[in-house]
């Protein structure tokens, strides 16, 4: 808007470029035809082909998404169910201990997580491998979905309900007509939310992975310790861009519904002018 | 013209494309209490802003005692708001949101204290100044809101609706106080409100707006009895609107029939509109009604019936009756000469006034 | 909803026990036990008992006290001039996506950058200072730490600001406030709870990056994050590990008490 030199806008550019810089400069020397990430000595696409034919790293990547898509999947139905529970307490004071705890995971650094569910995996005699990943992100992804479903919950109209019941619907009814619809748009952004905390994570996967199984986050540690391999910087740009189609995606959708909203509230505040 | 404490001159507000205010003009005198009425949108609230300095004009020229102020920042300007939404700090007190502005002006402590519940005794709030504001209701959320403004002793106190969000009967109550509490200051107020019944109660001089425009300024009785046009009149009162024709002076014909009236200066069978107000409209029999009409509706208002009708023409008809009627007879109404109401179309305020002029000399 | 048929959340009931209760019961359980396998409280003592822990620990939240301080030093003025920009929420989109890119490899990136031979250096050369040692610093820690949890501080300050009523901003300049008394008396202290909020999604990670400490801080900084993970996956010593846990936990439920709101009844807005 303001076209103006302003120092504000100085500042902002500078922070923008803190932020990217890092990135980019991951991503400019995967195209690094000689091995280092210092040196830019020529074009070449040698990285990528060579991720592309590493089939230890290609399954690596399939382990990683296969675990996202389904912790997400499930913790969403799980958290769902939960945000539903909580709504449901009339007691304040038992709302409050469910949610205390239902943030506990929340607000726990991940080593904590992390070695606390290694602890309980051992202590069942659970293998680790793939199912203890699997539970684990499951597990930290639940609290994120009942924190998005619940507010829209909250923010449901009761006469909704009491409409939809007296109009003759069942409970079952009343759930996928009326309450899922509603609360749709937080659903939607825990199980984006879960997916991105899953795809995200380190910390807890590096305590209960155990040997033999492998995500990303793993794997990029145990290569990045040995130092630079231009594979990765090959990896990260294509993470880069999947994240960016998952984010614009995300953000139109939610523009989208919002827009729908927004149209909503006008029209409610049409009516409300006396 | 010497007690004349703010000016606007020609001020235009744009905002892009869409035009907010269209050439404003208008002058405050210190110590009344001014109204700007209008519906949401029509600008009322954008003039409160520019003189508050919190947006600047377009193009025109705001003063303050004959200095023009258009670029003297808002923290400068002596004048103080009272917001509608009271704009009360929350991590503050009673006490320290009165007295934020003195503390500011690094005013004594002691200086504060007196002043603030000087301020607050004003606004009958003694013994709130350690309340919390999340514990005051929201007549006395209000009441902080102008002891705040006022501690700061403001030539000008603007008041953007500050009442609209109490219920009717605190809002009546606080009527009264404001227009108490303007005279006991005797600071000028220019209150921003959409409801007629209280710029009619408060005001000194009311501006009437519609899209960005001033419509008419006067005071409650003038707007009230005279309104300019169509818009006016139906936005002040209640009214009847009927097409007629100016017949010649002091008289008028509408719904096939000639009438007496108190206007003049205007052309031989110009085309008008006249207003009746209800309460203006007497019911009595067929024969003694200079209008004849049959009742469609009738409400019972606890002071009046407020009867619904219709004429020949098909012209609907608001009358308030003392007493009842019966729905679906036909009866009379009748009116003076004085309740007829002439309005021009498109006459601007100076028009009027300069036409009022010509033939309200004569009758004295 | 009176009627909700508590089967359904079957699930996560089971959720809330097996993996909030059972871990942290586990977590403190554990504690108790040393290498070997018997119950004791040699574990605490060594932690109280032994300068190096004490000392580990101070040096752990002094750290995370320092990322958080220069977190909240770049992310305040930027989540206020962003709120002050148009399309506020595209910008702020540009600001979370890096969050949505593993923190391993931006940590990555930084090895490149920071290294013997990487840009930082050039660029110091060419202004005459000549190449520093900065991979494997304290300060090259501290940074980079920062640098990840910006996102974090700038999010929820830009959502207080934004949640600001602009009324406040007006009545403050209407009473005569200068910008800097208007920013410091009105617009800080009610945003003063994203403020909170930024620090507590900073300090307590901050406590715990173990995988920075040994990227990038070249296992110079020890962290209680660092302590816990060398404890269970490298000397398999979980006792002590749990113990240095435990720490942990009490050292979270401080900060978010300390952070934590305290919300006067019925304020305005809530």
């Amino acid at each position: 808007m303001k076209k103006r030199f302003s120092w504000q806008n100085l500042y902002l550019i500078f922070v923008f470029a803190l932020l990217y810089v890092p990135i980019f400069y991951l991503i400019f020397y995967s195209f690094n035809r000689g091995g280092t990430m210092t040196h830019f000595t020529g074009f070449t696409w040698q990285h990528y082909t060579e991720l592309f034919s590493d089939s230890r790293m290609i399954e690596i990547v399939v382990d990683t998404l296969l675990i996202a898509l389904l912790s997400s999947l499930l913790a969403t139905i799980i958290g769902t169910l939960g945000a539903l529970q909580i709504y449901s307490v009339k007691r304040p004071v038992v709302k409050n201990a469910i949610l205390s705890l239902n943030n506990i995971l929340m607000v726990s650094p991940d080593v904590i997580i992390g070695a606390s569910f290694l602890i309980f995996f051992t202590f069942l005699g659970f293998k680790l491998g793939f199912g203890s990943v699997l539970l684990s992100h499951i597990a930290f992804s639940i609290p994120i979905v009942v924190l998005m479903v619940l507010p829209k919950l909250n923010e449901m109209n009761l006469s909704l309900i009491d409409a939809a019941t007296d109009l003759g619907a069942t409970n079952f009814q009343v759930f996928s007509r009326v309450i899922l619809p509603y609360i749709a748009p937080g659903v939607f952004a825990g199980y984006f939310m879960a997916f991105t905390y899953s795809l995200d994570d380190f910390a807890v996967t590096f305590f209960v992975t155990g040997n033999g199984f492998e995500t990303l986050s793993v794997e990029i540690y145990a290569r990045a310790r040995q130092g630079i391999s231009l594979e990765i910087n090959a990896l990260s740009a294509l993470m880069f861009v999947f994240s960016l189609l998952l984010v614009v995606g995300y953000y139109f959708l939610n523009q989208y519904n919002s827009s729908k909203r927004t149209r909503k509230r006008q029209r409610l505040e049409a009516t409300q002018i006396k | 013209m010497a007690n004349t404490i703010i000016s606007f001159e020609a001020v235009d507000k744009r905002y892009g494309d869409t035009i907010a205010l269209n050439d404003i003009n208008f002058e405050l005198e210190q110590g009344k209490f001014y109204t700007l009425l209008g519906p949401s949108g029509c600008g009322k609230t954008t003039i409160l802003r520019i003189l508050a300095g919190f947006t600047s004009a377009t193009s025109g020229e705001i003063k303050f005692k004959g200095q023009k102020i258009n670029n003297l920042p808002a923290n400068k300007r002596k004048v103080n708001t009272v917001f509608q939404d009271y704009a009360l700090f929350p991590h503050l007190n009673v006490f320290d949101n009165v007295a934020f502005g003195l503390s500011l002006r690094k005013v004594p402590k002691a200086e504060i204290r007196r002043r603030v519940l000087e301020a607050l005794r004003l606004v009958q709030l003694t013994g709130y100044d350690d309340r919390e504001i999340a514990e005051l209701s929201g007549g006395q959320q209000q009441r902080v809101a102008i002891a705040r403004a006022i501690v700061n002793e403001p030539e000008v106190l603007l008041l953007d609706e500050p009442l609209s969000a109490l219920d009717a009967k605190l809002r009546t109550a606080m009527q009264v106080e404001l227009r108490q509490l303007q005279r006991r200051l005797g600071i000028t107020f220019l209150f921003v409100t959409h409801d007629q019944g209280e710029a009619l109660a408060m005001s000194d001089e009311i501006f009437v707006m519609n899209n960005g425009k001033i419509l008419q300024q006067g005071n409650p009785v003038d707007i009230y009895d005279e309104p300019i046009n169509h818009f006016v009149a139906d936005f002040i009162g209640e009214s009847n609107i009927v097409k007629g024709k100016m017949v010649k002076d002091y008289l008028v014909s509408f719904v096939g029939k000639q009438f007496e009236c108190a206007d003049a200066g205007m052309r031989p069978n110009e085309p008008v509109e006249i207003v009746l107000r209800p309460e203006d409209l007497v019911l009595t029999d067929v024969t003694k009604g200079k209008l004849t009409v049959t009742v469609d509706t009738q409400v019972f208002r606890g002071n009046i019936y407020e009867i619904m009708s219709h004429d020949s023409a098909n012209n609907q008809w608001l009358i308030h009756a003392v007493h009842k009627a019966t729905i679906g007879q036909k009866v009379g109404i009748s009116f003076g000469p004085e309740d007829v109401h002439v309005m021009r179309f498109g006459e601007s305020e100076e028009e009027f006034d300069a036409r009022l002029e010509t033939y309200e000399g004569e009758e004295e | 909803m009176k009627r909700f048929n508590p089967a359904y959340s079957f699930l996560y009931i089971l959720w809330i026990v097996l993996f909030v209760i059972a871990p942290l019961v586990l977590i403190v359980y554990q504690s108790f036990f040393d290498i070997s396998g018997h119950l004791t409280l040699a574990n605490y003592q060594a932690y109280f008992g032994s300068g190096t822990y004490l000392k580990m620990t101070l040096n752990s939240i002094w750290y995370a006290l320092l990322i958080t301080l220069l977190t909240l030093l770049i992310s305040y003025p930027t989540a206020y001039w962003l709120n002050q920009t148009k399309n506020k929420q595209l910008w702020l989109l540009l600001i979370i996506l890096p969050t949505w890119i593993n923190l391993l490899l931006k940590a990555y990136a930084f090895i490149g950058i920071l290294s013997q031979n990487g840009s930082v250096n050039h660029f110091l050369t060419f202004v005459g200072i000549g190449p520093q040692q900065l991979l494997f610093t304290n300060a090259s820690f501290i940074f980079v730490a920062a640098y990840i949890e910006i996102p974090f501080m700038i999010l929820p300050i830009f959502n207080a600001i934004d949640e600001l009523n602009p009324s406040f901003v007006n009545a403050s300049r209407d009473l005569g406030a200068t910008n800097w008394q208007t920013f410091s008396k009105v617009i800080f202290p009610l945003t003063i709870n994203g403020v909170k909020a930024g620090v507590q999604a900073v300090f307590i990670p901050s406590l715990s990056l173990f995988m920075l400490t040994r990227l990038i801080g070249g296992n110079k900084v020890i962290t209680l994050g660092t302590a816990i993970e060398e404890h269970f996956l490298v000397t398999q010593n979980w006792g002590m590990g749990s113990t240095i846990g435990v720490v942990l936990i009490v050292a979270m439920v401080i900060i978010m008490f300390v952070t934590g709101e305290r919300r006067k009844k019925g304020r305005k807005g809530e």
